[in-house]
């Protein structure tokens, strides 16, 4: 026999199924597959006739048949038996125990203990100077003893308190029952028992208005007491205090009420502003109902109900002229405009324009020029007023011109360029509110239809806008368009001065019904804040030009100043706060303070009143 | 209990031992001033009774002396110095000389008295109160007056007005004729305040239209050009004019409102006090801004007083502030005596004493101050029944004071020099 050694190792030979070979034998050649031509018919055939057959296996690492001797079948039989494939074998011989658990007499070997054996080991020794090293250098540490004590879970440490046991924790005891008094016991105090009357009034009263819910009783002795009827009645109705009413613990939370208003700074860091009477200007006989005053600050001008205008100079409070203009004047207004020396005054159903010939020459000198270069349009305009050049004797004593309406005039405000002037008349037409231009000489009614009874007018200061106050609203016009703007509800009654801050942005409007309201127009057509210091119907109110303030006066005889900054961040609201109360006038005829004016580069107010006196405070 | 030692500092006529006594802690200055005077009668059989005030670390004694002890801070049981001197004698009524209007402002020399008049004149009085001269020709109301040079034949005055002008006129006192030299044209608003300098050649006026000019005050026979285009109407004016035209030498202008006050505080330098809530120093020679001092009321008035080198001012408030113009650093008030409830519309300085001074008031208190009690003043001068417009000190010792009840009145106030540390 041939010796082919196959070299594929054990893998699985159906991977050389396609193969014609089967492997590779040591020298690296492919061993060929046996020739195998026999097909189904030949294999059954061979099977049948055979007498070998069933001894011929094929080996898989040739693919030769190999018929097995008999020996090996035999060997076969025996492994399928479970024998030992050794028929010499004999598995049951008897055991010797050579090396027993027993100590014997002698030992198995008789060879002394090596030296090593008593001799101390220098690796240890090595190993053990080694540890003592580390230890005193501290790199290995004693071992921690142990906690002997016991440590046990806490089964309730995360535990919600809210959760239905965390309400038994919080268990609320029932309220006591009041312990029994004199009243209660068998021989009470005489003081306790009750006399005939009281028993009466008792016994008249509601159950449940009564004081005590039995009456007391003396007895002599203990013995004596009987049941108490009410027993079972007063139980069952304590346990239905109980179960029926529901206790809690009250969830009390402490607020300071000093932390639900509104932080305001205190008025001592808002200085300045006026804090005291200055001066007194007097000379008008009868109510002073308006001011106004110069823009450089040095002349004020107040017109009162004796028929007279006067011309005072601010800081001595001296009168400087008196110009009497036959009737009451119910409003004054000096040009805003600091190159014009004109005063518009409004006397019964005419407004006049005087030249008051007060500071530099040159300034009313150049308005007298201006006021005369007028010159007529060669066709007549209709207009709803009459424009008449003064009198001679009117020019002397200062009138220039006199614009007469058809009805009495209550208001009358310039433009802050000082050309235009707005006058309102008491009237309900829509002629209530008419525009004139003082160098044309030429006026206008800008509305077409009557929105109410109109209370004042105002210019914007810097921007095409005109505010026209009614009773209720003040309507904001845009004087280029030619349309409303915005309507602002004062959520007053009567609004009777209004007053624009120099912004140009925020409003404030005084009312009869003793309320200011500041308007934030950015913000809102609603007020801003309502302020309710006043006692009685405002008057009049004013913004400072300069500083952050605004004042109103009131029939309650006071002038309120306000600190009211504006901020230039639209993201702030303004900051309003009272800070000082003025007093001063005396009420007369049921009125106090008719017109409040602040100076136009100091932080003074001006006030006039009803008892006929201009005050300054400073 | 017993507090305190009187160690005796005084004028050389009252000197007394210094050795230290102990005086009663409630003792009152008369209380005080009776003990010096046992002690001076003591040592001097023929002395008279004098009254003494009384000054703790240079303050006035005005209250029991336990009293300004704790105030003071002072320890009771130390030895303390107490100085005195001679009560200052109150101020006697002199003249009271009747204007027919309000005066707003007056000044006097060691002859006259020149005061300027709401009816748009200026006049002088004699010390007498007997009226010489009225000075009539502005067409407003005169705010300031002042003399500029005076000599036996011919005085140099000037006045300002609301009209914008300021008139330097001559007055023959022989004669007693008075004419306009010029008429100093150029504010443009009402001309409040008018300053001579030391050597009598310039002024300044301050004004409304928050402009300081400085002008010349020698009379010249030349007639300034205006330099802007006269309009109609000025010429108008120009031909009603007194005296001939004059303008300005220069102006300063930084004051962004009106001009109250105005006073040279040497031969260079302007001071100003302004509506501005600023005191303003000024270069007079080159017109720069040296330096300002910045208050929080409106200035009414200013004076400057050499001997202490202060200034004092008057404003929308009830306070006299006293500034030391030399600080660098601006605006420190050194000092705030108050004791007024109205606005003070004037000070002055003493001319010869540096701790005393001058007010008067919208209250219509003129008060006599010294400035080492500045809680209360020596006296008050209660005669006025309307507002005190003007005060004024002179060297002999005349205090006049001038309001809008149309009243001059003048006090004779001994001339007092400087007297502590004698």
């Amino acid at each position: 026999l041939q010796d082919i050694r196959n070299t594929v190792g054990n893998i699985p030979m159906e991977w050389y199924q396609d193969f014609p070979h089967i492997g590779y034998d040591l020298d690296g050649k492919k061993i060929y597959k046996p020739i195998r031509n026999k097909d189904e018919l030949d294999m059954f055939l061979e099977k049948m006739e055979n007498p070998d057959y069933w001894r011929t296996v094929q080996d898989k690492m040739t693919g030769a048949d190999i018929k097995l001797t008999d020996e090996q079948v035999d060997l076969v039989h025996r492994l399928q038996r479970g024998q030992f494939g050794d028929v010499h074998f004999n598995p049951y011989e008897p055991a010797v125990d050579f090396f027993t658990h027993e100590v014997m007499i002698h030992p198995v070997t008789n060879r002394p203990a090596d030296k090593r054996s008593f001799i101390p080991s220098l690796i240890e020794k090595e190993k053990v100077s080694k540890l003592v090293h580390a230890i005193k250098m501290g790199w290995i540490k004693p071992r921690k003893p142990k906690d002997a004590s016991p440590s046990y879970y806490d089964l309730w440490a995360h535990e919600d308190p809210n959760s239905i046991l965390g309400r038994h924790k919080m268990h609320v005891p029932a309220p006591k029952m009041k312990l029994p008094g004199h009243e209660e016991s068998y021989n009470p105090p005489p003081e306790y028992l009750l006399s005939e009357e009281e028993k009466l009034a008792w016994e008249q009263q509601e159950v449940s208005e009564r004081k005590l819910n039995f009456v007391p009783q003396q007895f002599r002795s203990l013995r004596q007491v009987p049941a108490y009827p009410r027993f079972i009645h007063e139980r069952f109705e304590r346990c239905l205090d109980l179960y029926l009413c529901p206790r809690q613990r009250k969830m009390r939370v402490n607020v300071n009420p000093e932390d639900l208003i509104p932080k305001l700074p205190k008025p001592r860091d808002l200085q300045p502003f006026p804090t005291t009477q200055a001066l007194i200007y007097r000379g008008h006989s009868s109510l002073v109902r308006c001011l106004s005053i110069s823009p450089s600050g040095q002349w004020l001008v107040s017109g009162s109900d004796d028929g007279t205008v006067r011309f005072w100079e601010v800081c001595t409070a001296r009168c400087m002229k008196t110009l009497p203009v036959g009737g009451v004047v119910k409003s004054i207004a000096w040009n805003p405009n600091p190159t014009i020396c004109l005063v518009a005054i409004c006397v019964e159903q005419s407004v006049l324009l005087v030249n008051p010939c007060l500071g530099d020459k040159l300034l009313y000198g150049a308005t007298d020029q201006l006021l005369e270069s007028y010159v007529p349009p060669e066709e007549e305009r209709v207009q709803p007023v009459r424009w008449v050049p003064a009198s001679a004797e009117e020019h002397s004593r200062g009138i220039r011109l006199c614009i007469q309406h058809s009805k009495a005039v209550k208001q009358v405000t310039w433009h802050g360029k000082g050309d235009y002037l707005a006058s309102v008349v008491s009237d309900s037409s829509s002629m209530q509110v008419l525009i004139h231009q003082s160098s044309k000489r030429w006026s206008q009614s800008p509305f077409r239809k009557s929105k109410g009874l109109v209370q004042v007018v105002l210019f914007h200061p810097t921007r095409p806008y005109f505010f026209v106050a009614t009773q209720r609203y003040v309507r904001v016009y845009n004087l280029l368009k030619q349309e409303l703007t915005k309507k602002l509800m004062t959520n007053c009654k009567w609004v009777s001065s209004m007053a624009i801050h120099p912004g140009g942005d925020n409003i404030i409007c005084g009312s009869y019904d003793s309320k200011l309201a500041w308007f934030d127009l950015d913000l809102s057509t609603r007020p801003y804040q309502l302020l309710r210091h006043h006692k009685r119907a405002l008057r009049s109110v004013a913004f400072h030009r300069r500083y952050p303030l605004f004042a109103s006066g009131s029939d309650d005889g006071s002038v309120i100043v306000c600190h009211g900054m504006v901020y230039n961040d639209l993201l702030q609201n303004p900051l309003l706060v009272p800070v000082k109360v003025l007093k001063g006038h005396a009420i007369t005829l049921d009125l106090g303070v008719l017109d409040v004016l602040f100076h136009p580069t100091q932080p003074w107010v001006f006030s006039s009143g009803a008892d006929g006196t201009v005050r300054l405070y400073t | 209990g017993k507090a305190g030692t009187v160690t005796a500092l005084c004028a050389r006529r009252y000197a007394v031992e210094d050795v230290p006594f102990s005086v009663p802690a409630a003792s009152e200055t008369t209380d005080l001033s009776h003990l010096i005077n046992k002690l001076l009668a003591a040592g001097n059989a023929d002395h008279k009774y004098v009254e003494f005030d009384f000054l703790i670390n240079g303050q006035f004694l005005r209250m029991p002396l336990v009293t300004h002890m704790e105030m003071e801070n002072i320890s009771t049981e130390e030895v303390v110095e107490i100085e005195y001197v001679e009560k200052y004698m109150a101020p006697q009524p002199e003249e009271c000389i009747f204007h027919d209007d309000w005066i707003s402002s007056v000044q006097a020399s060691e002859e006259w008295i020149l005061t300027g008049c709401y009816d748009q004149t200026a006049r002088i009085w004699s010390l007498e109160g007997k009226s010489i001269m009225t000075i009539a020709g502005h067409t407003e109301v005169v705010k300031d007056a002042v003399w500029v040079k005076q000599d036996s034949l011919s005085c140099l005055l000037l006045s300002a007005s609301m009209d914008q002008t300021v008139v330097l006129w001559e007055w023959n006192v022989e004669k007693n004729k008075v004419k306009a030299l010029h008429c100093c044209r150029g504010h443009a608003g009402s001309v409040d305040s008018i300053a001579v300098d030391s050597t009598r050649t310039k002024f300044c006026s301050g004004s409304w239209d928050k402009m300081l000019k400085i002008w010349s005050a020698v009379p010249t026979d030349e007639e300034d050009e205006l330099e802007e285009a006269a309009n109609r109407p000025r010429k108008k004016q120009k031909t009603e004019q007194f005296g001939l035209t004059r303008t300005p030498l220069a102006t300063l202008s930084g004051h962004t409102e009106a001009v109250s006050s105005v006073l040279w505080t040497d031969a260079e330098e302007i001071c100003s006090g302004s509506w501005d809530h600023t005191i303003k120093l000024w270069d007079a020679e080159t017109g720069d801004l040296k330096s300002t001092l910045t208050g929080n009321k409106v200035f009414n008035s200013v004076s400057y007083s050499p001997l202490c080198r202060r200034l004092a001012s008057g404003s929308t408030d009830r306070h006299i502030r006293l500034w030391d113009p030399r600080s660098k650093d601006g605006s420190l008030v050194l000092l705030s005596l108050t004791s007024h409830t109205g606005w003070v519309t004037s000070v002055k300085w003493s001319p010869t004493h540096e701790h005393q001074l001058i007010s008067g008031s919208l209250d219509n208190i003129v008060k006599l101050w010294d400035t080492r009690s500045c809680k209360a003043p020596l006296y008050d001068l209660a005669a006025h029944e309307d507002k005190v417009l003007c005060v004024d000190w002179t060297e002999a010792g005349l205090l006049l004071s001038g309001g809008a009840d149309n009243k001059l009145y003048c006090y004779r106030y001994p001339a007092t020099a400087s007297d502590v540390g004698a």
